[in-house]
């Protein structure tokens, strides 16, 4: 698979494409960038730094951004890794992204999607998991017009594990969309995957998250879990979870939930002297905390906290 | 304090409260007794301005103000609070950032200065010490997997945080064993003062041998039936609400 192409844009038509519709959103005249940008991240083995990396990819008004990003670790390597997506005006950001996980390398992937409202932003990522590897992968939509986080995870080692958790907060016309698929191919491997969105005015968001067990890929355990918080009428959300199993020994379980906020709870904080709003606001945030409060590390913890309180405070007041 | 008058409201669409007359002066404790089906509930909702419950006539007056004009949380900066029958479980919302910011905004309202994270936790662990509440509660998301005595004393210690003028308490007792009952009346019992009245809804007397009313109004069919003093309780629960509802309760 690679990554998609202007001149052969899928179509609503395509399953994969169901509920996202690139050729419509996507700028016209665009300019394709003179240079594409290529960054490699690599680590020798046994490389671990306590000092992340941190990639900032900016989209400029009028162009077609491809960047194309590889990350490789070798046996026993760790690593952090902060990637922000921020950007002005209206452009496409196609980014194809390669990750390739030796044994026992840890890789932390913290993907932050604040693109400029009129953007598109298709980031495409490929993983590739050797035995005992580990992927931990958050991932926050908050910007752009049109998101489409599209993952592959390919587990080939015995044991490896991959959680893939995330959150997406977008209003007005945002469409924000996570495609997802943990690809089994050896026993004693564990997947998790857990999304919250949480859509306001008339924003749309998708979950599609898939988890596939090839033949003889036993004793594997998997988990999805999406559920999606409706905040004004307009809103939609498309969630299809799907398992795909074809070995006889496996564990695996899927959830998804839509709803509004709880308006016994609404009422009972207000009855406390909250005001609307406030009451709205602890519940969102404790909503997406159930996701946010996952990731380990405390600083980026505090970093998608305020992110979200932020998002929060933008909000209209809505009584 | 409070001056309900020809009290009507209704839900969804049916008359529940036919026309409630009441009036509790500062410093006194009123009992409402009734059935089931009576109007207790709605009564407290309707006070503490829950959606749904539509007033069709008649008038609140507390402390001047007119009650049913506010919003449930002008409502509590005001001075009334509702100590539910069924606390509420919030999950992933912390009790202790719960109680903050309710405190705080109560306080706002009341024009007085918001309690820093430091002056909170002082006040708070103090009223804990005194209601016997764990310290763990405050770490834990509101009433999330509390048992039925850990919500009402939840209930009050947030009653005590916030210090109303008058407290409406919903079948306090409904769930509750006689220990944590007698837990629950006696932090109550600390909170009974000369400008702090109480409206205690039961089904049952035993709630009134801990929490001992001045006044006892008996609800039936929506309306005050009956009022006595203290006496009116122990009658009731001798003979029953047959004599309020033509029939056996």
């Amino acid at each position: 698979m690679i990554g998609l192409s202007p001149e052969n844009l899928p179509t609503p038509r395509q399953e994969d494409w169901k509920y996202t519709s690139l050729s419509r959103a996507i700028p016209k005249k665009l300019v394709p960038e003179a240079a594409k940008s290529s960054i490699l991240i690599h680590r020798n083995r046994g490389q671990i730094c306590e000092q992340g990396e941190d990639i900032l990819l900016t989209g400029q008004s009028g162009m077609l951004h491809s960047p194309v990003l590889k990350v490789v670790l070798e046996q026993g390597a760790e690593l952090t890794l902060i990637e922000r997506h921020e950007g002005v005006g209206s452009y496409w950001k196609n980014m194809d992204m390669e990750i390739i996980l030796g044994k026992e390398a840890k890789f932390h992937h913290i993907r932050l999607i604040e693109d400029s409202v009129e953007a598109v932003s298709t980031l495409n990522t490929r993983i590739k998991m050797s035995e005992s590897s580990f992927y931990s992968g958050f991932y926050l939509i908050q910007g752009g017009k049109l998101v489409r986080n599209e993952i592959h995870c390919l587990i080939e080692g015995e044991k490896a594990q991959c959680h893939f958790n995330g959150i997406s907060l977008l209003q007005g016309e945002q469409h924000g969309d996570t495609t997802l698929c943990a690809e089994h191919k050896a026993q004693y491997t564990r997947s998790s995957q857990f999304f919250r969105t949480v859509l306001d005015d008339r924003a749309r968001g998708v979950f599609q998250g898939k988890v596939y067990v090839h033949k003889n890929a036993d004793k594997i355990e998997a988990t999805q879990l999406s559920n999606a918080l409706l905040l004004a009428e307009g809103t939609e959300m498309d969630t299809k979870p799907a398992l795909e199993i074809y070995a006889d020994d496996v564990k695996c379980t899927h959830g998804a939930t839509t709803g509004k906020l709880d308006e016994a709870a609404l009422f009972y904080m207000r009855s406390r002297g909250m005001s609307a709003q406030e009451a709205r606001r602890l519940l969102i945030e404790a909503f997406v905390g159930g996701v946010v409060d996952k990731l380990e590390d405390e600083a980026v913890r505090e970093i998608v906290y305020y992110k979200v309180q932020q998002w929060l405070k933008r909000r209209p007041d809505d009584i | 304090m409070i001056k309900i008058n020809n009290l009507h409201a209704t839900v969804n669409g049916k008359e529940i409260l036919k026309g409630i007359n009441l009036e509790i002066p500062a410093g006194e404790v009123h009992a409402i007794m009734g059935p089931n089906g009576s109007g207790k509930s709605t009564l407290s909702y309707v006070l503490a301005g829950r959606e749904g419950y539509e007033v069709t006539q008649g008038s609140v007056t507390f402390e001047g103000q007119d009650l049913l004009a506010m919003r449930p949380e002008e409502r509590a900066a005001a001075g009334l609070f509702l100590a539910f029958q069924y606390p509420v479980e919030i999950p992933g919302v912390q009790m202790s950032n719960f109680l903050k910011t309710a405190l705080n905004s109560v306080r706002k309202q009341r024009g007085e200065d918001e309690l820093d994270a430091l002056a909170f936790l002082k006040l708070v662990k103090a009223k804990m010490r005194a209601l016997g509440v764990h310290d763990d509660m405050l770490k834990r998301p509101v009433n999330v997997g509390a048992s039925g005595g850990e919500k009402k004393r939840n209930e009050v210690l947030q009653m005590a945080m916030l210090e109303p003028r008058f407290a409406v308490l919903d079948e306090t007792d409904s769930g509750l064993d006689i220990d944590a009952l007698k837990v629950v009346a006696d932090g109550v019992n600390s909170l009974r003062g000369a400008d702090r009245s109480f409206l205690v809804i039961t089904h049952y007397q035993r709630l009134l041998d801990y929490i001992k009313p001045d006044v006892v109004h008996v609800l039936a069919d929506g309306k005050i039936v009956k009022t006595g003093g203290a006496e009116l309780a122990h009658e009731l629960e001798e003979k029953g609400y047959a004599g309020y509802t033509g029939q056996a309760a």
